[in-house]
């Protein structure tokens, strides 16, 4: 199953050493097959809101910075226990900080008797 | 934390590194059953502990140094006279540890050696004294960390049947004393093979479940990707380990895409191809990749992998390279000459070069005693019956095939085409004569096949048994009165068409209806307003797709003016489009010659394009040579990487020594410059001499293509690789044959050398 791991802001600023670690990290896990994808992102962004029928887009406003979510990592992991042992690995490398795991529904959560 | 919370953590945990564990203690007490006591026991300490002390910062380690302590402590019980052993038990013992702080430690210094200890474990779980099943359930159980009961679900078998399996294949390997070590020598290709066919034996279950009501048992795959990556981290030089990886990686991305609402199979080209996970066809390309990288002559699992790419890297069913996946077939069969290998050769072949060519090939492997009771023989010759208007005998194929499976979804699927089999045989039977014209147009099939690539020749089939179909209330239709919607809705209704032939049609009169309305009176549908839909809809897609689409309306256009519906030439100002494959266009000799006399080419351009024509090798073999791989006398070099000589002529034999000019190692071509600090290459790269780099592949295909824009009609310039397959173009005009040119140039297939010589079609050399 996957999951989706996010991180906010915040947090302390990396240092090279920490993005040397964080590398060989990202590394490992994606060579181990865990780690499907990941990246930051950029604050703010744009925000969109579609209301009756009618889209806008606009530069604001945004959550605290610290609110917003800052690098995501989608992983493949057999259980929401192995999901959140690998992410520990993640935060021993960060230090201080906040996110979240969130399971990411795939066909095999489709309701009735899909294909399991 | 509760013990429940606790109990789940160090499931987790111990899946996660129950390999390493175990892989380490057997190094330590020299057996496979003993070491995984002592981990389970390792488990238990955790199960005690943990949900009051909490869980420890790093699980993993803790259980390791848990688990290495009961080791020691059962190597000092045993008190062994063994030195080595001892030895090593004092060391461990030595070694300051308490408490959990120097865990890591402990860890950290033994880490280096775990990869090779799980590669070591993979072999010895694999190892032939035991049976295919034995080597299954021990590898998921110490590498991929799964529990008795999990592997029994997992294989529809009891937990005790496991467990068994499990003891008795430990004790066969204790009897038969087999050393914890990764074989090398003769003994490693096939006990790699092993351990791949386990780790591919484990993803096949999970992937095609051999029984059950299910199709998929998804985990199972996962944990085969996972043992699979394992396995290629420890072993990066192994291209077959890379092509099972890709392989397994390409498959599992068509998973959510093999199953439709209610759980029934797919087949592969009816798939959604926008469920294919994007993320794993991306891996599988990587993994592919680096299989080629790691070089050596293709291995099944490459050739199986490569096979999947075919199908990974076309957007839609029609643009399927299907020639090329019979290439890629023809040469697994030679690689692995299974009967079931052939047997997906002959599906491609029937893809690529109509029924009949399939047929013929299916038809030898009939008394195959290995296919005996293998449901896919008679379903895919059910098929091809079926496309061959041969209902009848169809029917009977899938009905085998359904009797023959034990996947209840998948036996649905075959009942259901055996059915529709029996209406067509008995439509056919009403109007006396669509089968036995189904037969006498098989004969003449394969002629045209190559030519059409499949589909399309369908078209004269229909449009002759069109006539004779008469279906209720055609007649009632006055010509007047006769709308596009309607004769189309006639004409796909008609009972002779196959599944295939009406699905392709129906997207070319929907398509037709939707540009010109439904109610729009045939008679006023003109040549003129369809060629506009055409130009429309798909001017600018690939020729085959175009002329699929022509096909279509021909026939629907013969069948319509049969009737008297509208004018016959309907399809007249649709021009048939070639249906080039990637080829490329050689450059002309009296070019090539100019080339050579120009005095402004430097030496080093003119003496490696001089070696690119004469050798007709591929550019980076020549870029690769070393001036010690030279044979100058022999006119000939060694490519090492890929341990085939280069063989060049008297022309570049009298610009060679120039270009050597006294340096006995290193690069033969050079960079212009030596290369900047930042960008330092391997040593191998890099001229003793003058200390400059290789020449790279990229700069050499720039010097060429500007060297020669005048000759491209687009003014961009020729690339290396249309220099060498001119060479193979004028060879070819000369009267070379194929093996001539494969071993002059290294091409691996004759398939790819389409175009220079005359080859034989597979649907002629299989009859």
């Amino acid at each position: 199953m996957r999951f989706l791991m996010t991180t906010k802001g915040g947090s302390r600023t990396p240092d090279a050493a920490m993005m040397a670690e964080m590398g060989a990290f990202i590394e490992e896990m994606t060579r181990t097959g865990v780690l499907l994808a990941t990246g930051g992102l950029e604050p703010g962004g744009l925000r969109m809101i579609s209301s009756g029928g009618e889209i806008t887009v606009t530069d604001g406003p945004f959550t605290e910075a610290k609110e917003a979510i800052v690098s995501f990592a989608l992983i493949e992991a057999r259980s929401r226990e192995e999901a959140v042992e690998l992410a520990r690995g993640f935060w021993k490398i960060v230090g201080d900080g906040e996110g979240s795991v969130q399971r990411v529904f795939g066909p095999e959560d489709a309701p009735g008797p899909g294909p399991r | 934390m509760t013990s429940l919370d606790a109990h789940r953590v160090a499931d987790a945990v111990w899946k996660m590194e129950s390999a390493r564990i175990v892989a380490g203690l057997v190094r330590m007490v020299g057996d496979v059953g003993l070491a995984e006591e002592l981990a389970q026991d390792a488990v238990l300490a955790a199960l005690e502990q943990w949900p009051e002390a909490g869980v420890p910062d790093n699980p993993g380690a803790w259980l390791m140094a848990v688990a290495k302590r009961r080791a020691v402590d059962h190597l000092r019980r045993e008190e062994r006279r063994d030195r080595g052993q001892e030895q090593l038990a004092h060391d461990l013992a030595s070694r300051p540890d308490d408490g959990e702080r120097d865990v890591d430690d402990v860890v950290n210094a033994l880490d280096g050696e775990v990869g090779d200890d799980v590669l070591r474990l993979m072999f010895v779980s694999c190892h032939p004294v035991l049976s295919t099943e034995a080597r299954v359930a021990l590898t998921l159980r110490l590498i991929g960390g799964l529990r008795t009961d999990e592997i029994a679900r997992a294989f529809l078998v009891s937990e005790s049947a496991v467990a068994q399996r499990i003891v008795r294949a430990k004790r066969a390997l204790a009897d038969a004393h087999v050393p914890f070590e990764v074989p090398s020598g003769p003994d490693r290709a096939a006990r790699l093979s092993s351990v791949l066919e386990v780790i591919y034996l484990v993803f096949n279950e999970g992937y095609a479940a051999t029984a059950g009501d299910e199709l998929m048992r998804p985990s199972l795959c996962l944990e085969a990707l996972r043992l699979g990556r394992v396995l290629a981290e420890l072993t990066p030089d192994e291209a077959e380990v890379h092509g099972l990886v890709a392989l397994m990686e390409l498959q599992q991305s068509r998973s959510a895409a093999r199953t439709g609402p209610s759980g029934e199979p797919v087949v592969l080209h009816e798939q959604n191809r926008g469920r294919w996970d994007p993320l794993l066809i991306r891996r599988g390309f990587a993994a592919l990749l680096r299989a080629r990288q790691a070089g050596g002559p293709l291995g099944p699992y490459v050739l199986q992998a490569a096979i999947a790419a075919c199908h990974a890297g076309a957007a839609t069913p029609e643009e399927t390279d299907w020639p090329q996946i019979a290439a890629l077939y023809e040469a697994l069969v030679r690689v692995l000459p299974t009967p079931v290998a052939q047997l997906n050769r002959a599906v491609a072949l029937a893809m690529a070069y109509g029924p009949r060519a399939g047929l013929t090939l299916v038809d030898t492997l009939t008394g195959e005693p290995a296919l005996k009771g293998y449901h896919l023989l008679p379903a895919v010759r059910g098929d091809l019956l079926a496309r061959l208007h041969r209902h009848d005998e169809a029917r009977t194929e899938f009905e085998r095939a359904a009797s023959l499976t034990r996947n209840s979804s998948e036996r649905a699927v075959l009942l259901r085409r055996a059915a529709t089999c029996a209406e067509e045989a008995g439509k056919a039977g009403e109007t006396g004569k669509a089968a036995e014209t189904g037969k006498a147009r098989g004969a003449g099939e394969t002629g045209e096949a190559g030519e059409t690539r499949g589909k399309a020749k369908e078209t004269g089939e229909a449009a002759e048994a069109g006539g004779k179909a008469a279906e209720a209330g055609e007649a009632g239709l006055a010509d007047a009165h006769v709308t596009l919607g309607g004769a189309a809705g006639l004409f796909l209704a008609r009972p002779d068409l196959s599944a295939d032939t009406m699905r392709s049609y129906r997207q070319t009169l929907t398509r037709l209806c939707r540009h010109l309305g439904e109610n729009a009176p045939l008679r006023d549908v003109t040549s003129h307003r369809v060629a506009e839909v055409f130009a429309a809809a798909w001017g600018t897609a690939a020729g085959a797709t175009w002329n699929r689409h022509r096909a279509a309306l021909r026939s629907f256009a013969t069948w319509a003016a049969e009737r008297g519906w509208a004018a016959a030439d309907l399809a007249a100002s649709l021009d048939r489009r070639p249906e080039p494959r990637a080829r490329t266009r050689s450059i002309d000799r009296s070019r090539l010659e100019s080339l050579w006399k120009r005095p402004d080419i430097p030496l080093r351009e003119r003496t490696l394009w001089l070696l690119l024509y004469e050798s007709a090798a591929p550019a980076e073999w020549a870029l690769s040579l070393n001036v010690e791989d030279l044979d100058l006398p022999g006119m000939r070099g060694e490519v090492k990487a890929r341990g085939h000589w280069l063989r060049w002529q008297s022309d570049t034999a009298a610009l060679l020594p120039l270009l050597v000019e006294g340096r006995r190692r290193g690069p033969l071509f050079l960079a212009d410059r030596r290369p900047g600090p930042g960008r330092m290459p391997v040593a191998a790269d890099l001229c003793p001499d003058t200390g400059r780099g290789r020449l790279s592949y990229e700069r050499a295909e720039y010097l060429f293509k500007r060297a020669t824009a005048d000759v491209d009609p687009e003014g961009s310039g020729c690339t290396l690789h249309r220099l060498r397959h001119s060479r193979l173009a004028h060879l070819g005009e000369d009267g070379w044959s194929a093996p001539m040119l494969m071993s002059l140039s290294g091409h691996g297939s004759v398939r790819t050398l389409h175009g220079f010589v005359r080859i034989p079609r597979p649907a002629d050399t299989v009859a």
